[in-house]
């Protein structure tokens, strides 16, 4: 039971992890949203088994809020900005789509030595994804590093924040409910005051390219 | 001595699946794309027609030329010889293991880039770069990815692999294995030349890869090239398919279980057929400089699975 637990986890882990770094192998802005949608799916299976396996019902209550937030509402708002400000490629990221592939691979090898302390003293069933969720985490801040436009910045910011959520779940089989609806409160607060920086970068630029901001210096 | 007689009949089955393989896929494809299809056994006249008809060489060709399709099909041959096909501890195990296969293999791709460059050809020339460009990523992905299953094996004999996997099924689903076969099948994708990466069916100059390298070939040495790559589409599946998913193989050498071992052999294989055949009805291909993010993709994934199989263990 614990071997299929540890196995599902760790599965279901890399399953997530993959999402992420679809990511920086695609180019435009859909494809963003699509593989942020199917992250946050595989997130929220992720939960129910946690909380299946882990005997914890109010998991199934935060997957539901999850399903909700990340994989109806947010990627819907990100579809509409999209068709607002029409195909948003990303085609001339700051580190080219090879090298960040290559990137990501050593990052998530160093998620390994980062926590390999902390697996090692573990003994979690669910220990085995505890690298690929801090894994994630660096996955999604190097897409904001690395990716020019605004709104791939936001869905890079949203899938370190699914990093974050897996690792939190991983490492304590559900933190109590209420610091989890404040947490999905702070990323659609978060989400929103990014969407409004974004319309106003719009208005003032006439395009989303945060290279633009450059201009302000002058 | 039955081990051997196994051993000649595994190349033997796979000889003369190769071509049925790759008019199946064909077959496929056309139904897919509401074509009637030619038979699934076109390849075997194909084949029969090619080694009828006489050889036609440019005055410049070396013999570099002529002994590069015996290079390729032989190299072709040899690994039929050390992978599990049928059954699983082979008499032949100790004389190869993975790194054998993947570099005969690279042999084979490696002449057959010479003899597209040895006539001087504007086209030859630039099909044998493609493939070397592809090549170079394509390679070290195989052998990552076999390294990852092969850690979790104790060893990187193909069999020993295996017998592991059989043992231990759990295995199977771990997310080494499964990154792995994610990794593998984008690089046979682009090794024996299908879709995202080569169009098999065309001839068309600004895309072609293998068709490019192959384009002075005629007669019975063109009849061996196709011969060896189909073939490697063979091997390629049937690595896919034994590696990670090993059950139905024989491991006792009875005539009940090399009988299911070969009908479980060719229906994995027209799975894997079905499954190309679909992808390849629905994605474009890559434009060629997006050819080395696709690989680069699978080079990742198969990264991914040696740091899982390795610190999981």
């Amino acid at each position: 039971m614990d071997t299929l637990f540890s196995q599902l986890s760790t599965l279901g882990s890399s399953v997530i992890l993959l999402f992420g770094i679809t990511l920086l192998w695609r180019k435009s802005l859909r494809a963003y949203t699509d593989a942020f949608r199917w992250q946050s799916a595989a997130l929220t299976v992720m939960f129910l088994i946690i909380g299946y396996f882990g005997n914890d019902p109010e998991l199934y209550v935060v997957a539901v809020f999850l399903f909700i937030l990340k994989v109806l509402i947010l990627p819907r708002y990100l579809e509409r900005m999209e068709q607002r400000f029409g195909d948003q490629r990303e085609s001339q990221p700051y580190v080219n789509i090879v090298t960040s592939l290559m990137l990501s691979g050593l990052l998530v090898l160093l998620a390994y030595v980062v926590t390999r302390p902390l697996v090692l003293v573990s003994d979690l069933p669910t220990r085995g994804g505890l690298p690929l969720a801090m894994g994630l985490i660096f996955v999604g801040l190097f897409v904001v590093i690395t990716r020019k436009k605004a709104l791939t910045q936001i869905v890079g910011f949203l899938v370190m924040e699914n990093g974050i959520a897996l690792l939190a779940v991983l490492g304590t089989f559900g933190i109590p409910i209420i610091v989890e609806l404040g947490v999905f409160l702070d990323v659609l607060m978060g989400f929103l005051v990014m969407q409004v920086f974004v319309y106003h970068i719009h208005s003032t630029f006439e395009s989303i390219d945060v290279d633009q901001m450059n201009k302000l210096k002058h | 001595m039955t081990g051997y007689l196994l051993e000649f009949s595994q190349a033997l089955l796979a000889l003369l699946l190769a071509p049925m393989l790759a008019g199946f896929v064909r077959w496929v494809k056309a139904r897919l794309q509401n074509r009637r299809g030619a038979p699934i056994w076109q390849p075997y006249f194909e084949l029969a027609k090619l080694f009828g008809k006489d050889v036609v060489m440019s005055n410049n060709a070396s013999w570099l030329f002529r002994v590069a399709p015996y290079i390729v099909f032989a190299s072709a041959l040899a690994v039929t010889f050390l992978i599990p096909l049928i059954a699983a501890p082979l008499p032949f195990d100790n004389i190869g293991d993975l790194l054998v296969v993947v570099y005969l293999l690279l042999l084979g791709t490696f002449f057959l880039a010479l003899a597209g460059l040895d006539t001087g050809t504007a086209f030859g020339g630039m099909g044998s770069s493609r493939e070397m460009t592809v090549a170079a990523i394509a390679e070290p992905t195989i052998a990552l990815s076999i390294f990852s299953l092969a850690l979790g094996a104790g060893s990187t004999n193909l069999s020993h692999i295996v017998v592991a996997t059989l043992t231990n099924p759990g295995v199977a689903l771990s997310p080494g294995h499964l990154l792995a076969f994610a990794a593998i099948f984008i690089v046979s994708l682009a090794e024996t030349g299908r879709l995202p990466v080569d169009n098999p069916s065309t001839h068309l100059e600004l895309t072609m890869i293998h068709e490019a390298m192959i384009l002075e070939y005629s007669g019975r040495y063109l009849a061996l090239i196709e011969w060896a790559s189909w073939l490697k589409l063979t091997i390629f599946f049937a690595l896919l398919a034994n590696l990670f998913v090993p059950w139905g193989l024989a491991t006792a050498l009875t005539p009940a279980a090399l009988a299911i071992a070969v009908v479980t052999l060719i229906l994995k294989l027209a799975i894997l057929g079905v499954v190309v055949a679909v992808v390849e009805t629905r994605i474009a291909k890559l434009r060629l400089f997006r050819v080395p993010e696709l690989l680069g993709m699978s080079f990742v994934l198969a990264l991914l699975a040696v740091t899982s199989s390795f610190l999981l263990k």
